[in-house]
């Protein structure tokens, strides 16, 4: 199966071309809307996004490889971004991780094995007044607590 | 180019606008350290190490990106800029592994150079080390350890800018960036070797090479390269009369900085399959034996044929010097016929528009203006030839359909013609011999004895004394 952009997304890349100097500039923006499409940056995924900018492969992957948030390899349906930063660290965003891991056998970097879940440990979210905060895919869900944590975990297993 | 005045560590000088630095210093005879700045590659600036101080400018700036301007008053040697050194050497060093016993880079090693002229203070750093794959085969001979990596790119650079493929990128970041190549890519470019020759740490280094030697045992003797006819200038690097690398030595007008891969292993031959002492056919094949039997059976075989019968070939191979000395050889002591020359000729030879040529010959130029003609075209009245070096084998082949005789074949090393020879004289390399070979555009260019002629072999002129001797016996006797 080869990678390629739908129409829809073949539409934004070719206007994201138009609002750089080079088309190497528009590497970053393009990776984005790949990995939206496609849920990760597979190899193949990252050859072609060389291929789209007349950059080499291995300049993508120094790319991709650069930033934590370019996926290269799958995420779950619903992807858990814990923040381990200082704030929430103090309003016990341990507590909430390792209960995380005791009770749906979560941790960071895991893929849940029906990959509906997978989490990550993330820095700052920027949403320290509302500590501890995670995101659910692009969704921040704040003030956690275990119990809201479990509530939030069984609406989302049947969604 | 506008010139600018400019001051070095209170010495003046005048320079280009806009020559960096480190190139300006380099003219008063100074250093100013360095790792990822590298007079061939285009600047990237990421290491630091030569930071030094410009009067007026509110901190330090890096020599390999800072322009000179008119003007300008620059220290290299203050105390402030010291202690930067020092403190890059200890950024440098805090992951760096303690290999130096084992790593080949040893000896040669900018890790080990500038924490000597800078550095000298023991590890402040208690926590654990990043640990990192110390094996990885890059490709085209190219080992990686990622632990000795200071990423400062210049080996990405070499792929992007001398080879034209960029086959390696810095992966990850931080602490955990190394160079790569694309997951299940290795790199094929074939001036790879070149990124080991950068590498100013024992990161990268060369298959070929690695655990050989010691560096600090190896000589080096000046040459150029007889892979091709371009003639890239090189180092032969070498010891206990053996040759363990070769190196390119910097020539802006022929190679650069650079060399090949096929040139840059184009030395096994000078090492092994050598032909070190003289061989002539016997019923029983092929004997080693010595000069003075050799002779006596040349002499048997000469006697078989008159002058007007016998010529010669040049080889391509050879220096100036040596084909001089066989074509005055044949012309005076035979010559009525037309002499031949034959050339290293493989199938599809590799050629690219940056060094590789597709002729395999270093001296082309030199045979063609010999005057000589091709072995194909080689006429009936020929019965006997004497051959340099080689031949090619479809110039084997034209001796064989005509019956034509190799009475003496002055080799190198055991080739397909040496059951066709009724001897075989040993000659030296061109590591082994001081001379010239006139590259493609007509530069000549000279070449010197990195080792003694091995084994027996001598220089075309010695054996040419001898067989003068022989024919002259001969024709006493007749
Ligand atoms: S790269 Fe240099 S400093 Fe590092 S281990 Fe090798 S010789 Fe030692
Ligand atoms: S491998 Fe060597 S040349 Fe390449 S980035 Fe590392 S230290 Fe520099
Ligand atoms: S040589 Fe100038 S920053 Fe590396």
């Amino acid at each position: 199966m080869s990678f390629a952009f739908t129409p829809e997304n073949q539409k934004k890349f070719e206007a994201l071309l138009t609002k750089y100097p080079t088309k190497m500039a528009a590497l970053l923006p393009t990776l984005w809307l790949a990995q939206n499409q496609n849920g990760h940056l597979s190899l193949e995924v990252q050859e072609h996004v060389a291929s789209l900018l007349d950059l080499s492969p291995v300049h993508v992957h120094g790319v991709v490889t650069f930033y934590t948030m370019y996926k290269q390899k799958p995420s779950g349906k619903f992807h858990l971004q814990f923040c381990k930063t200082l704030s929430c660290g103090l309003c016990g965003s341990e507590d909430l991780i390792r209960h995380m891991k005791e009770k749906y056998k979560l941790e960071h970097g895991k893929v849940s094995e029906d990959g509906k879940f997978s989490m990550e440990l993330v820095e700052c979210l920027a949403s320290c007044g509302t500590a501890p905060a995670m995101a659910v895919n692009e969704k921040y869900v704040e003030q956690l607590t275990v119990e809201k944590i479990d509530e939030l975990m069984k609406k989302l297993s049947v969604a | 180019m506008t010139k600018v005045k400019i001051t070095i560590d209170g010495h003046d000088l005048e320079v280009e606008q806009g020559t960096n630095l480190i190139e300006a210093a380099r003219q008063l005879g100074k250093t100013i350290p360095h790792y990822c700045y590298h007079p061939g590659l285009p600047p990237d600036g990421n290491c630091r190490m030569c930071l030094v101080q410009v009067e007026k400018m509110p901190k330090p700036v890096i020599g390999c990106r800072t322009g000179a301007t008119e003007g300008m008053v620059v220290h290299t040697q203050s105390d402030e800029v010291k202690k930067m050194r020092q403190s890059i050497m200890e950024f440098l060093l805090i992951n760096h592994p303690l290999d130096c016993p084992t790593c080949d880079q040893a000896g040669e090693c900018r890790l080990q150079d500038y924490y000597m002229d800078y550095d000298r203070i023991p590890s402040r750093y208690q926590e654990q080390k990043v640990h990192k794959d110390k094996m990885v085969d890059l490709g085209a001979g190219v080992m990686l350890d990622e632990e000795r990596c200071i990423v400062c790119t210049r080996c990405v650079r070499v792929c992007q800018e001398v080879a034209k493929s960029e086959e390696l990128f810095v992966q990850e970041r931080g602490n955990h960036s190394m160079v790569a190549t694309f997951p299940g890519k290795k790199m094929t470019n074939p001036y790879a070797g070149n990124t080991v020759d950068v590498c100013p740490v024992g990161a990268l280094t060369s298959k070929d090479f690695r655990y050989k030697k010691r560096v600090w045992f190896l000589s080096a003797a000046d040459s150029v390269c007889q892979g091709c006819s371009r003639g890239c200038n090189i180092s032969v690097h070498h010891a206990d009369n053996r040759v363990y690398r070769l190196k390119p030595r910097h020539n802006p007008e022929v190679n650069d900085y650079w060399m090949c891969d096929y040139g840059r292993i184009d030395y096994k031959f000078v090492n092994d399959g050598r032909r070190l002492k003289p061989h002539f056919k016997t019923d029983a094949g092929l004997q080693e034996d010595s000069y003075q039997n050799a002779f006596a059976h040349l002499q048997s075989v000469l006697q078989n044929y008159s002058a007007d019968q016998i010529t010669g070939i040049a080889s391509a191979q050879e220096s100036n010097e040596e084909i001089n000395a066989f074509v005055d050889f044949i012309k005076s002591n035979f010559g009525s016929l037309p002499i031949y020359f034959s050339k290293n000729n493989p199938e599809n030879p590799y050629e690219d528009d940056i060094l590789i040529k597709a002729d395999k010959n270093p001296n082309s130029a030199h045979i063609a203006s010999k005057n000589l003609k091709p072995v194909s075209e080689i006429s009936g009245g020929v019965k006997a030839v004497f051959v340099q070096r080689n031949l090619s084998a479809q110039d084997a082949q034209v001796l064989k359909d005509k019956g034509i005789q190799i009475v003496a074949l002055f080799a190198t090393n055991e080739t397909n013609l040496d059951n066709l020879a009724e001897v075989i004289l040993p000659i030296p390399t061109f590591a082994e011999q001081n001379g010239h070979f006139t590259n493609f555009e007509g530069k000549v260019q000279g070449f010197t004895k990195a080792l003694k002629p091995r084994g027996e072999s001598r220089l075309f002129a010695e054996h040419a004394e001898d067989i003068k001797a022989l024919l002259s016996s001969i024709k006493k006797a007749s």
